[in-house]
């Protein structure tokens, strides 16, 4: 028999289902927004899932498990009748076009907002192009740097950066009515 | 890097809030927006709108039901992974070697995740409706925000509803609701993805809307304050009935009854 000290974990310390259950709030509403589709979403994360236990063995512990999971989130996304739908929508790609964005925007003081209306918020960011959209909320709701973003959807870390900003112009854009409502 | 007299670019800004700029370009920025008040105000326009995306994205949450079963199954296939590292012998030792004494607790640890998924997921399902209420609350307070139907009569708006939720409920008379309270008129909503009756009453001179929908559709939200708004909730047979407004608890509790104590007549 061994000792329980030589069963302890490596120092990463934690098993696949140590790190994925926490995890797993974070995935079906990153899922959610992706499908759009509870049905989609759940079997988007299901798979994901049983994608990232096969291949554990490829994670580097010490590295971000958050990251390396949503990497395979997204591309087994990239793989539904959705994803490649939506591939076929032609959107401006990430050019020059913040400043033409920015422009139209409400002027600094008009920006300040009260935004308490969350509902809005909500459907602001549906309205957003899935490409936008995604970047954003990687950022914003999952709270991943740019350089893991990067990572997730296998693009240079300007285009993450542009990206951002166009989707954060397109959403102020969006919520002009609302600046500044509180009653 | 900037001078005093050329202004932030959106990237930059973006990246100041999302806390992506090395120390030294943290500093430049620092220094730029000591000096200029546009920048500034630009600055906290993108901090705010990034607090406000964050809130607003996570609303999307998965369903309790939806959480147990990716749980289950994670826990179904997942425990006899080996770690990335892990000597795929020492594994298999280990499984012959493990003393019996341990898969008690190794059950119980599994146990107490579960349970703890399943606690955060009824807390967090209950802030979420909660904050679904209140936003809808507050959407009827603008001026702009006229009521889907717009009436004091009882015999008016309960027949409105009738075709657009899948239930029904009754009002009372003026006379039996609480002192300085009036129907004022009612939209038709939405509590999660189920149709629900949002009944808006004036009581004084405040705003308070009145959530009628199915229990067996709704989760019950904690009675609770947020912003100055208070929450609460009840029960009549299968409806329940969530206040929220800027009124004293007890006046929420008083409109509730009143709700209440005709439902028996339904």
């Amino acid at each position: 028999m061994i000792s329980s000290s030589t069963i302890a974990e490596p120092a990463s310390g934690a098993s696949f289902e140590q790190l994925a259950l926490p995890l797993l709030p974070s995935l079906l509403r990153h899922a959610l927004w992706l499908t759009q589709n509870e049905a989609e979403a759940e079997d988007l994360a299901q798979e994901a899932l049983s994608k990232a236990l096969r291949a554990f063995d490829s994670f580097t512990p010490g590295t971000n498990f958050k990251a390396w999971i949503f990497r395979i989130l997204r591309n087994t996304f990239l793989t539904t009748r959705t994803a490649i739908a939506a591939t076929r929508t032609t959107f401006l790609e990430d050019s020059e076009e913040i400043e033409a964005a920015t422009s139209t925007s409400p002027t600094p003081e008009e920006t300040v907002l009260q935004l308490d209306n969350a509902a809005a918020v909500q459907h602001a960011l549906a309205q957003l192009p899935p490409h936008l959209r995604d970047c954003l909320l990687l950022c914003d709701v999952e709270e991943l740097k740019y350089k893991e973003i990067a990572g997730i959807l296998d693009l240079p870390i300007g285009t993450v950066m542009s990206r951002i900003s166009r989707a954060r112009a397109a959403l102020r854009a969006q919520l002009q009515p609302h600046f500044g409502g509180r009653q | 890097m900037n001078t005093a007299t050329e202004h932030l670019q959106p990237g930059q800004i973006d990246a100041f809030a999302d806390r992506e700029l090395s120390p030294e370009q943290a500093r430049a920025v620092q220094q730029h927006l000591a000096a200029c008040h546009p920048c500034s105000l630009q600055l906290l326009a993108t901090i705010e709108l990034k607090q406000a995306a964050a809130e607003a994205g996570r609303r999307l949450s998965p369903s309790p039901a939806m959480l147990a079963r990716l749980a289950a199954q994670l826990h179904q296939n997942a425990p006899a992974k080996p770690l990335p590292d892990a000597k795929p012998q020492a594994k298999r030792v280990l499984s012959f070697a493990r003393p019996n004494f341990l898969w008690p607790a190794l059950t119980a640890a599994l146990l107490l995740i579960a349970i703890s998924l399943t606690t955060w997921s009824v807390r967090h399902t209950r802030n979420t409706l909660s904050a679904e209420l209140l936003d809808q609350h507050l959407a009827t307070l603008s001026p702009a925000a006229t009521p889907q139907v717009l009436s004091t009569d009882r015999h008016t708006v309960k027949p409105w509803f009738e075709g657009k939720l899948p239930f029904s409920f009754n009002l009372p008379e003026p006379a039996s609701l609480p002192a300085g309270t009036t129907l004022k008129g009612a939209d038709l909503t939405y509590i999660g993805d189920h149709p629900a009756a949002q009944l808006l009453f004036t009581v004084g001179k405040h705003q308070v809307s009145v959530f009628v929908a199915q229990q067996s559709s709704s989760a019950a939200p904690a009675d609770s304050t947020r912003s100055g708004f208070t929450l609460r909730s009840t029960t009549a047979g299968d409806l329940r009935l969530i206040a929220v407004g800027d009124v004293d608890p007890p006046q929420l509790d008083r409109l509730l009854s009143s709700l209440v104590s005709v439902q028996s007549a339904h």
